[in-house]
C-alpha cells in the first residue's frame, strides 16, 4: 500500500511549512511536496495607504530581512516620485543592504545550519542546535554571534533600531550618517574579516563529510537569476537581471527588473499558500529557476571584491562554472557575507557616505513604480500602483523564498528519494529533508507576506492520502 | 552593581508592550544597562556576560500581580527557530559562551489584553509601575 510521510513543523526556519512524502506500495518515495500553511495577505493590506507610508509598513513584513523590504519598497516609492536617490542616501542604502545580508547570513549559517554541518546530519536532536555548537565549536559559535551583531549595530545606527526600522523613504533616507557613526562601523572591520574567513575554512574543511548531501540534496538543473552591474560582477542594491542555465549559457542578460512581470510569472498550486514563480519564455514549471546567493554566484562573473573574489574562483571550480548543488548555498553564503564586509570596508573610505543631502524633495510624478534589489534569500521585487492622491490601489511583491519555491520542492523530493527508507524511518532521515529546505534558508514570513515563526510537519501518506505517521517539532 | 535590563515585547500589541513602559518608568539608572526588544536573541549572551546582575521584563498573559523570580538556565533549545529564545536559553548561551556567573531574573509584568493597539490596560500600567518600583528597589 502507498503511503505519506509528513514533516511538520519544518525547524530552524523562519515561518510555518510542512513536507508531505509520498510512498508506493512497495515502500518506494514517489513523490514529495513542500507546503507553506500560512497566509497573511500584506498585499491587501496595503491598498489604500499613501505610498510614503510603504517602506515603514513594509519592514514589519519581516523581522530577519526588514532592511530588504525597506530598499525595495524606498526605490518603488523613488520611481513613483521620478528621482534617484541623492548620492549619500544610495551610498547608506548600500551600506544596510550589506549590513542586512551579513546579519542575515549569519543567522542562517551559524545558527540555523551550523549544528547539522558540525555536529552532523544524524546527532542527537537534543543537541543539534546552537547549544550543541556552543559546546562543540565555542569558537565559532562566538564569531557568529559578533558577525551578526556587527550587521544588527550597522542597521541600528543607519536605521535606529536593530528590526523593522522606519528609515528608508521614496527620495532617500531620513537621516544623516555621522562621523563617529561610521568611525564605529570601521573597527568592527578586521575582527568581521576574520571571522568570516575562519568559518569558510572550517566549513572547506568538513565538506568532504557531505559528499552524499551534496549529490542527493538538490542537485538539479535549473535556471539561476540574479542581479548583476553592468559589467556582470555582483551587485546587491541596483542593476540589471540576468539568468543562465545550469550549463552556464547566458539565456538572458540585461533585463530591466523594472519589467519584471514580462519575464517572470507566478503560477499557484491549492496545496501551498506560496506561489511558484517561472521564467515565462520557458513556461510552468520549465521556466523553473534558482535565485539566492548560490544563484548570484553563479550569474556573476566575479564579485568585484579581492577576497570574496579570490574564493569565487574556487568555488566555480567546484562545478566545472555552474554550481547546481543546492548544498552550496552555505558555502555561497559565507563567500557573500565575506564580499559584504569587504563592500562596507570600502563605503567607509567614501566621502559621499556622509553626506548632508540625504533626500529628494518631490511630489508624486508617476502611477506605478517597481523596486527591487538583493535580498539575503535574491532577488526581491516591489510593484507599486497609485491613484492620483498617492494611494496605493495595487501592490504586488515577488519575493524570493517564492521564487525558490519549484527548486525547494524539487530538493525535498531529491532528498526524500535518496535518504528516506519507509520501512525504518530515523530522525536522521528526516532532518535530511530539512536540511534540503534549509540550504535555501527560507523565509516564510516574507514569501507569503504571512506571520510568526516556522516550525515544520513531516506527515506520511499513502497514494489515498491516508495518514500513516506525523512528525511534529515546535 | 552593573546590572542589564532586558525588556521584551511588541509594544503593537498592547499589554505586551508592558515591559517597554517599565523601562520609561524606571528612566536612567546608575551602572545598569537596558536593552528594549521585540524578543530574546543569541546576539545579547555577550551583553549579559558583562553583567553582574540580569533582568528580563516581560509581558505575562496569566493576570495577577507583579512578581521577580530568579532564573535557572537550561541549555536546551525548545523554541523550533534560531533567532528567538527563552530567557532560560539566553542565559544558558552566556554561561556556555561567555562564562557568565552573575545572578539572572525574570521579572513578569501581567497583562489583560493583548490584541493590536498601542496603549496598555489599566491592570498592565498598575503593575509596570510595581515593576519599576521592584527593580529601583533591588538596583538602587
Amino acid at each position: 500500500m502507498p503511503e505519506r510521510i509528513v514533516i511538520s513543523p519544518v525547524t530552524r526556519i523562519e515561518g510555518h511549512a510542512k513536507v508531505s512524502i509520498y510512498v508506493g506500495d512497495g515502500g518506494e518515495i514517489i513523490s514529495a511536496q513542500f507546503h507553506v500553511v500560512e497566509f497573511r495577505g500584506f498585499e491587501k493590506m496595503c491598498e489604500g495607504r499613501p505610498f510614503h507610508e510603504m517602506p515603514g509598513l513594509m519592514s514589519r513584513i519581516c523581522g530577519i530581512c526588514p532592511v530588504s523590504h525597506v530598499l525595495a519598497s524606498s526605490k518603488a516609492g523613488d520611481a513613483i516620485l521620478g528621482v534617484g536617490a541623492p548620492a549619500a542616501a544610495e551610498k547608506q542604502r548600500r551600506l544596510i543592504n550589506c549590513a542586512q545580508v551579513l546579519q542575515s547570513h549569519a543567522l542562517s549559517f551559524f545558527h540555523l545550519s551550523a549544528p547539522d554541518l558540525l555536529l552532523g546530519m544524524d546527532a542527537a536532536p537534543e543537541t543539534r542546535n546552537v547549544f550543541g555548537l556552543a559546546d562543540q565549536e565555542p569558537e565559532m559559535a562566538r564569531r557568529g554571534i559578533r558577525l551578526r551583531q556587527f550587521g544588527q549595530r550597522i542597521i541600528e545606527l543607519l536605521g535606529g533600531k536593530r528590526i523593522h526600522p522606519a528609515w528608508g523613504t521614496p527620495g532617500g533616507v531620513l537621516k544623516v550618517l555621522t562621523t563617529a557613526e561610521r568611525d564605529e562601523i570601521a573597527a568592527w572591520i578586521p575582527e568581521s574579516l576574520a571571522a568570516v574567513e575562519m568559518a569558510i575554512s572550517r566549513f572547506k574543511s568538513i565538506l568532504d563529510n557531505f559528499q552524499d548531501e551534496i549529490e542527493n540534496m538538490g542537485d538539479f538543473p535549473s535556471l539561476f537569476l540574479g542581479t548583476v552591474t553592468e559589467q556582470g560582477e555582483l551587485e546587491f542594491y541596483d542593476g540589471v537581471i540576468r539568468i543562465v542555465d545550469s550549463e552556464g549559457n547566458i539565456v538572458a542578460d540585461g533585463l530591466d527588473p523594472r519589467r519584471y512581470s514580462t519575464y517572470l510569472g507566478e503560477a499557484s498550486q491549492e496545496w501551498s499558500y506560496m506561489k511558484f514563480p517561472y521564467y515565462k519564455p520557458l513556461g510552468y514549471p520549465g521556466g523553473m529557476y534558482r535565485v539566492g546567493p548560490l544563484a548570484r554566484l553563479n550569474v556573476a562573473s566575479a564579485t568585484g571584491t579581492m577576497r570574496a573574489d579570490r574564493e569565487l574562483r574556487e568555488f566555480k571550480q567546484r562545478s566545472q562554472g555552474m554550481v547546481c548543488q543546492s548544498f552550496y548555498y552555505h558555502l555561497a553564503r559565507l563567500i557573500e557575507m565575506l564580499h559584504c564586509v569587504e563592500r562596507i570596508e570600502e563605503l567607509m573610505f567614501d566621502p559621499e557616505l556622509l553626506g548632508q543631502d540625504v533626500r529628494v524633495n518631490a511630489g508624486q510624478n508617476r502611477r506605478e513604480g517597481v523596486g527591487s534589489c538583493e535580498a539575503p534569500r535574491g532577488t526581491l521585487f516591489h510593484h507599486y500602483h497609485v491613484d492620483a492622491d498617492g494611494l496605493i490601489k495595487k501592490a504586488n511583491l515577488l519575493i524570493a523564498t517564492a521564487q525558490n519555491n519549484l527548486a525547494i520542492n524539487r530538493s525535498v523530493e531529491q532528498t526524500a528519494q535518496r535518504f528516506i527508507t519507509f520501512s525504518r524511518l530515523s530522525e536522521g532521515m528526516l532532518n535530511r529533508v530539512e536540511a534540503a529546505v534549509r540550504c535555501y534558508d527560507p523565509c516564510l514570513s516574507c514569501s507569503t507576506h504571512a506571520i510568526g515563526q516556522m516550525p515544520l510537519v513531516i506527515e506520511v501518506s499513502n497514494r489515498r492520502g491516508q495518514l500513516l505517521r506525523r512528525l511534529e517539532r515546535g | 552593581m552593573r546590572a542589564i535590563l532586558i525588556a521584551v515585547g511588541n509594544a503593537l500589541r498592547r499589554d505586551d508592550g508592558a515591559a517597554h513602559r517599565v523601562l520609561q518608568l524606571l528612566g536612567p539608572l546608575p551602572n545598569v544597562v537596558v536593552r528594549d526588544v521585540m524578543q530574546l536573541t543569541p546576539e545579547m549572551a555577550e551583553d549579559i556576560a558583562a553583567a553582574e546582575v540580569v533582568v528580563v521584563i516581560d509581558a505575562d498573559v496569566r493576570p495577577g500581580e507583579t512578581f521577580l523570580r530568579p532564573l535557572q538556565a537550561e541549555p536546551q533549545a525548545r523554541t523550533p527557530v534560531g533567532h528567538a529564545m527563552r530567557p532560560e536559553e539566553v542565559v544558558a548561551l552566556a554561561e556556555n559562551l561567555y562564562g557568565f556567573r552573575g545572578r539572572a531574573y525574570v521579572c513578569h509584568v501581567p497583562g489583560r489584553d493583548f490584541s493590536e493597539g498601542e496603549s496598555l490596560t489599566p491592570e498592565a500600567e498598575a503593575n509596570a509601575r510595581a515593576a519599576a518600583q521592584l527593580l529601583r528597589a533591588m538596583l538602587g
